[in-house]
């Protein structure tokens, strides 16, 4: 034993060295003062959206038992009675990331608060934060279960084979999982249409470019995040024709050191707007800070913290949909099925416009929310080239449901590949 | 002004400090947890007995903890190899991903062979996988004199983005070829699943029973082989060591592709006992590699009590998941799992040191 106690001095350094390599630093630099070149002159203040939603989330639920087998559809979904005899019900949501990521998570715990606000006593929440994909989400879920939880939310895409595992041998808990895409008889999923308010952010961004070069920093080229993509150019292409958009994937939800590096990289690439689609942190925003760049977020309104940059954003609600899902358990009339919320619900909907956005580019978008909110998907309607020149969608044609779920092209003016 | 007490070298160590220091660690670690958890307003009884029941009291809690521990015990070993011959292999982290798609791939691959062996191709895959992608760093460090820390740290980033890019970057062999919009990786065949032994109720991975084989081999092969004595003599002195004509490079070579080889059988455990598939973003979220090194730092580099260390590890960090949620920062866990490690290490010099009083120094009591 004696001669490995010297190694201990040099072995506490490398403890120490693989800590700090592993936590991520972030410093926030100095911020430059902004000009942002548009069309017309920015409106110098940050206003919200004059629009209400007004739509019933529950008109934008099928049962299993409804959908096509391509679809997810079962035979039968029964209603499953997971509210307890008696006492408050108990509802978990497990997070892959830190309750403050600046994004995806933060706003499913402000969800999370949302809906504890709403029922009161009738419903006592709690939540597990940076949960790793893998066994450990398994182990989560049995530990609430075994609590007493008997509402299981997930919110990561990795955590699905775990929650359809659980679920098989848990039929009488109720699971809602968020963006995934595989059913049972007691799993729900929930998204909704962020290609819609990612078009709307296109525009912003688009109308903010001089150069009509913009930069996208993204996650994974999974279909959710493709329609993003697309949505996003499309909508810069509606305020600039010839606008491009390069977009880096950097194969993480949440990752601020490598978001950070792909806005940079953008950056040297000549973009003169950034944007995020599918990445959970603001990094990109904070890049866009430091050089006085127009940022268009992604999650979660930051028009407060970035205010010089500030463009505009998609933005999740999903107490939206969990609050009635939830008055549903308590009523006893839970049936699993597939949700995909809208802007005329709320459930997804624009943060607030920053200073950079001029008149005419916020009546414009304001102008085509509400026709969005009305026609859900519709800025998908042709003619659509893909950035390889062949024709995707004809004039007039629009994209069914199925295939923006399965999208996997790009459109023309993005530069990057699947 | 001098310091009331000093530090003075111990001529000799008392066996019995090898486990009395550690308990006393352990103790001083809860009454430091205690405090900082009454101050924060928590009943720090109320915890412990949370931190037990769900971290070990029970057989479905204890079944979770032996799951957790299985990976980590791999890489407690990987990081005890290393560090007792003076080698900072913190590339374990790596080494377990290279396991990890070796043994992903011959369990794709061989679909058609009894579960038995199954199991010792894939855990020779994993082993010869992950001691060639330490064996580099070895050999970098005894041909050219590079710093194993930083290569190994580096190689840790490769192996990431490998993985990462075989799943999601590429149509590789690992990805899923159903997963046409939603990469994801591609599943070992069910025959290729490793074994869960029930033990009255309790669920013992087969993998664990390997890692304990794996401390005791080690632990034989450092006591009484020749190998590890000469790994002895380059840890107290490699000049000494070359004078005796022991081959230094050679060793160095070896003992980081022994070190190697555990972390990738680690890998290869992680998928043919749990995960089923090489899963980039899982394995990085965990963190197996670096914890290790905190395993075998308590395990005071000795083989066989990584595995247990392991066990208690992998106990608190299931018993931390359970813990963190809207009352209990997921900070507060990280707090009470450093001051055991910070105890731990404190009790370390005290097994080397003993502490003087300076008052008066022609008397010299110990105090």
């Amino acid at each position: 034993m004696k001669r490995t106690n010297k190694k201990f001095a040099p072995m506490l350094l490398t403890v120490a060295i693989a800590i700090g390599l592993v936590a991520c630093g972030d410093d926030d630099g100095g911020s430059s003062s902004s000009e942002a070149p548009s069309t017309d002159a920015p409106a110098g203040e940050v206003r919200s959206s004059a629009y209400v939603p007004t739509g019933d989330p529950m008109d934008y639920f099928t049962a299993w038992e409804e959908l096509p087998a391509e679809a997810g559809g079962l035979d039968s979904s029964p209603v499953i009675d997971c509210a307890p005899e008696e006492g408050p019900l108990k509802a978990a949501w497990i997070y892959v990331g830190p309750i403050n990521d600046g994004g995806w998570t933060q706003v499913h715990d402000e969800a999370r608060m949302a809906v504890q606000e709403h029922f009161g006593d009738a419903i006592e929440t709690t939540y597990k934060e940076l949960v790793p994909e893998g066994p450990q989400a398994l182990q989560t879920i049995e530990d609430l279960i075994a609590d007493g939880n008997t509402v299981i939310f997930g919110t990561s895409f990795g955590f699905q084979d775990q929650f359809i595992e659980a679920a098989a041998a848990h039929p009488d808990v109720c699971f809602e999982f968020a963006t995934g895409y595989k059913s049972a008889p007691n799993v729900s999923q929930f998204y909704g249409a962020a290609e819609d308010t990612d078009f709307l952010t296109g525009m912003a961004a688009g109308a903010a470019s001089a150069t009509g070069k913009l930069g996208l920093v993204s996650s994974f080229s999974f279909a959710e995040v493709v329609r993003g993509v697309n949505a996003w150019t499309l909508g810069a292409q509606v305020m600039n024709p010839d606008a491009t958009v390069k977009v880096l994937f950097i194969q993480s939800w949440f990752d601020p050191a490598e978001e950070r590096k792909a806005a940079e990289a953008l950056l040297a690439e000549g973009v003169d707007v950034l944007g995020q689609k599918g990445v959970d942190s603001p990094s990109t925003g904070d890049v866009a800070k430091e050089n006085g760049i127009p940022w268009a977020g992604y999650n979660k309104d930051q028009s407060a913290n970035y205010p010089e940059v500030w463009l505009t954003a998609t933005a999740y609600d999903w107490s939206v949909y969990q609050i009635p899902r939830l008055q549903q358990v308590l009523d006893g009339t839970w049936v699993a099925g597939n949700y995909y919320g809208t802007l005329k619900d709320g459930f997804v909907k624009l943060g607030k416009y920053g200073a950079l956005v001029s008149e005419q580019t916020f009546a414009a978008i304001e102008a085509r929310l509400v026709e969005l909110a009305e026609a859900p998907g519709s800025e998908f309607t042709g003619p659509i080239v893909d950035n390889q020149g062949n024709e995707v969608l004809a004039d007039g044609v629009s994209h069914t449901y199925a295939e923006l779920m399965s999208m996997a092209y790009l459109v023309a003016g993005v530069e990057g590949e699947l | 002004m001098r310091s009331p007490l000093r530090l003075e070298r111990r001529l000799e160590q008392p066996k019995r400090l090898n486990w009395v220091i550690p308990l006393i660690s352990l103790v001083a670690a809860l009454i430091l947890g205690a405090i900082v958890l009454w101050v924060t307003g928590k009943n720090p009884f109320e915890v412990y007995q949370r931190i037990f029941e769900r971290g070990f009291a029970g057989r479905r809690v204890f079944s979770d903890s032996l799951v957790s521990a299985t990976p980590l015990a791999f890489t407690g070993l990987c990081a005890a190899v290393a560090f007792r011959m003076g080698l900072i292999n913190v590339g374990g982290e790596g080494q377990l991903y290279m396991g990890s798609l070796a043994a992903t791939w011959v369990g794709i691959t061989f679909d058609n062979i009894p579960t038995g062996l199954m199991i010792v191709l894939m855990a020779v895959a994993g082993m010869s996988c992950g001691g060639l992608y330490a064996g580099i760093v070895g050999l970098l460090r005894a041909r050219f004199g590079t710093n194993e820390i930083i290569t190994s740290l580096m190689m840790n980033y490769l192996a990431a983005i490998l993985l990462t890019y075989l799943v999601y970057n590429s149509f590789s062999y690992w990805r899923d070829p159903v997963s046409g919009n939603f990469p994801s990786p591609r599943a070992i065949t069910q025959r290729a699943e490793w074994n869960t032994f029930a033990i009255f109720e309790i669920g013992l991975p087969i993998a664990f029973l390997m890692a304990i084989a794996m401390g005791f081999i080690i632990w034989f092969i450092y006591k009484r082989t020749r190998f590890g004595f000469e790994v002895g003599v380059i840890a107290d002195s490699p000049k000494a060591a070359r004078y005796a004509g022991i081959r230094t490079s050679s060793t160095i070579v070896l003992v980081m592709g022994l070190s190697g080889a555990m972390a990738g059988l680690g890998g290869a455990a992680d998928v043919g006992n749990f995960r089923r598939y090489m899963d980039p973003k899982g394995l990085e979220l965990s963190g197996y590699g670096y914890t290790g090194i905190v395993v075998a730092a308590l395990a005071r580099l000795n083989p066989i009590a990584s595995v247990f260390v392991a066990l208690l590890m992998g106990g608190l960090n299931n018993a931390g998941y359970s813990l963190r949620g809207p009352d209990f920062p997921s900070g507060l866990v990280g707090t009470l799992q450093g001051l055991i490690l910070f105890s731990a290490v404190a009790g370390e010099i005290l097994i080397k040191y003993r502490v003087k009083s300076n008052s008066r120094p022609s008397e010299a009591v110990a105090a």
